[in-house]
């Protein structure tokens, strides 16, 4: 008969309208991020408030959108001084390819994924001095990070 | 008394005097004739794209009509171009997945599977059992969760409204699950050659599971509330009509391909990770229509619950990953490998030069084929079938223009 099928559809809405909500009310109520998900990159700190990153490049040499940069200078005692890591969130995919190749877990994907920024300047910023991860560390005057990176050699960015 | 037709402008006569011309089409471009037939109507031409809310991503159609009737089509690519192909050359071959992502982006696994399979092929790796396994059942929800999209704007392209808020629902706790195996809910950047970047996540199991019981009832609904629907029965069958030659002529392949009769699936056909061990059945269509496609791809969905409830019980143990160098260097030479996209055969033409980086990567995308075909289906239908017939072909403007 034609006309069943427009029938049994309006059955099925019926149906439908006696659930629940599957919405959030976003933001006041927020999603569970599951432990995996990849947002924005943030530094690892170790329990003095050092970054753990050792300047061996493996990262900005891993990322594919070469948004990465390390600048760092050499001490005469071959230590070295991070001077910037630069980061530019805007163009960051989030891929996770630079967290995987860390060999030392200097950087992790946060699950910040409110990443709205009203001024473009401020999608280009320091991973060590500018991001929450770094303001919350202990507020101490950092080491130049002494150990050499087992591999990498000098770089500067 | 003047020709009441003398106020109407022609856009032929426009083209002629050169006050309305966009030049002379680039070599090997057929631009639409365009012209008054002289007696009755005039015919018009309709540019629909790229910025259209119902060309699945940046189609662009010239579209010459007379009156309701569509007399000839031409189809405009190229609006979503990013170099994938030229970019992969500048990449390391586990960063492959990465541009792969974002050329199918509904069905990002499937990208990503090729550029393994390819780069498996030129290392002459063996993958581990279970990562075989893991991929097959990421491949297959991801298809799930591609066909979900493709079922609820098909249905907002013949007028349908409700499904495709249904279709939604389901496809969003697949994303969650897609999100907590990969890390991210479409470009994920999961399978690297050699195996998966990481095992699956304790307790998903259960969770595709549940999923999948609902999904049952789910489905039937879903076929129930479109295809049960007379109205667009009316809308969609006998229109848009492929036949077999035109098919195999245009090198359509998945869903386009099997509704017009011929079972090729490379999944059962040219069988990679775990489809050799699953028990499967390729649906084939009769008559090609729109409606065949549709039957077709429901009757996918199907299938693929079937293996992804095979996938979890088979699960064997072991690594997920094969023994890859973190810097893949491939002997030289150059293989094909592909796999059945939730569009069709996605390929990757791999040439490898013994650098660290592809000397060509090529990317076959099913898409590509389905947009030229819509030239030659959509003569001789009305204007309003025009956007029916794209949806029906599920087309994906990211990886045609890649």
């Amino acid at each position: 008969m034609w006309g069943k099928g427009l029938i049994n559809g309006l059955r099925i809405t019926m149906r439908n309208m006696r659930r629940g909500p599957i919405t959030l009310m976003y933001p006041y109520e927020k999603y569970d991020l599951p432990e995996r998900a990849r947002w924005s990159v943030v530094p690892v700190f170790d329990e003095h408030g050092d970054p753990k990153c050792t300047a061996c490049m493996v990262c900005v040499r891993q990322c594919p959108d070469h948004i990465l940069d390390l600048e760092i200078t050499t001490a005469e005692d071959k230590s070295k001084h991070i001077e910037h890591f630069r980061y530019e969130l805007g163009a960051c995919m989030m891929c996770g390819l630079c967290v995987e190749a860390c060999p030392f877990s200097a950087i992790r994907m946060s699950h910040d994924y409110e990443l709205a920024r009203t001024d473009v300047a401020a999608l280009t910023y320091d991973l060590l001095t500018d991001t929450d991860a770094a303001s919350a560390r202990k507020n101490r005057e950092p080491k130049p990070a002494g150990a050499a990176p087992p591999e990498g050699g000098e770089h500067s960015g | 008394m003047s020709d009441p037709r003398d106020d109407v402008i022609s856009v032929g006569a426009l083209a002629a005097e050169g006050t309305h011309s966009a030049g002379d089409p680039p070599a090997g471009i057929r631009r639409v004739p365009s012209g008054v037939d002289g007696l009755t109507t005039e015919h018009l031409i309709i540019n629909m794209g790229p910025q259209h809310p119902s060309t699945h991503g940046v189609l662009r159609l010239l579209i010459e009509v007379d009156g309701e009737e569509v007399l000839a089509a031409e189809t405009s690519l190229g609006y979503l171009h990013r170099g994938i192909e030229k970019l992969a050359e500048s990449r390391k071959y586990h960063q492959l997945g990465t541009l792969m992502d974002r050329g199918d982006y509904v069905s990002g696994m499937h990208g990503e599977q090729a550029a393994a399979l390819a780069t498996e092929k030129l290392l002459e790796v063996t993958v581990p059992d279970k990562a075989r396994y893991i991929r097959t059942l990421v491949a297959e929800l991801t298809r799930l969760a591609s066909h979900l999209v493709w079922y609820g704007t098909f249905g907002l392209d013949t007028g349908a409204m409700g499904q495709f808020l249904y279709a939604v629902r389901d496809r969003e706790v697949l994303l969650d699950i897609l999100e907590e195996i990969s890390g991210q809910r479409m470009m994920f950047n999961y399978i690297r050659p050699g195996g998966v970047v990481a095992d699956l996540p304790v307790g998903i199991e259960k969770k595709i599971l549940d999923f999948l019981t609902d999904f049952d009832v789910h489905l039937e609904e879903h076929h129930a509330l479109l295809g049960g629907n007379e109205i667009f029965q009316m809308r969609v069958k006998g229109i848009g009509t492929i036949s077999r030659e035109m098919a195999l002529a245009f090198a359509l392949s998945g869903a386009n391909l099997r509704a017009t009769g011929v079972g090729f699936d490379v999944r059962r056909d040219r069988p990679y990770d775990a489809y050799p061990d699953l028990d499967f059945d390729v649906p084939v269509g009769s008559t090609g229509d729109a409606w065949d496609r549709y039957m077709v791809r429901m009757e996918e969905m199907r299938q693929s619950v079937r293996m992804v409830r095979q996938c979890i019980e088979g699960m064997p143990e072991g690594d997920f990953t094969a023994k890859v160098p973190k810097v893949i260097r491939p002997a030289e030479g150059e293989v094909y490998a592909s796999v059945e996209s939730s569009r069709g055969e996605t390929g990757v033409h791999l040439v490898s030069d013994g650098s660290p980086e592809p000397y060509r990567y090529h990317y076959r995308g099913p898409s590509l084929f389905a947009c030229q075909v819509l030239e030659e289906i959509l003569p001789g239908h009305l204007l309003a079938d025009v956007v029916m017939m794209i949806g029906s072909l599920d087309i994906m403007l990211g990886e045609a223009d890649r």
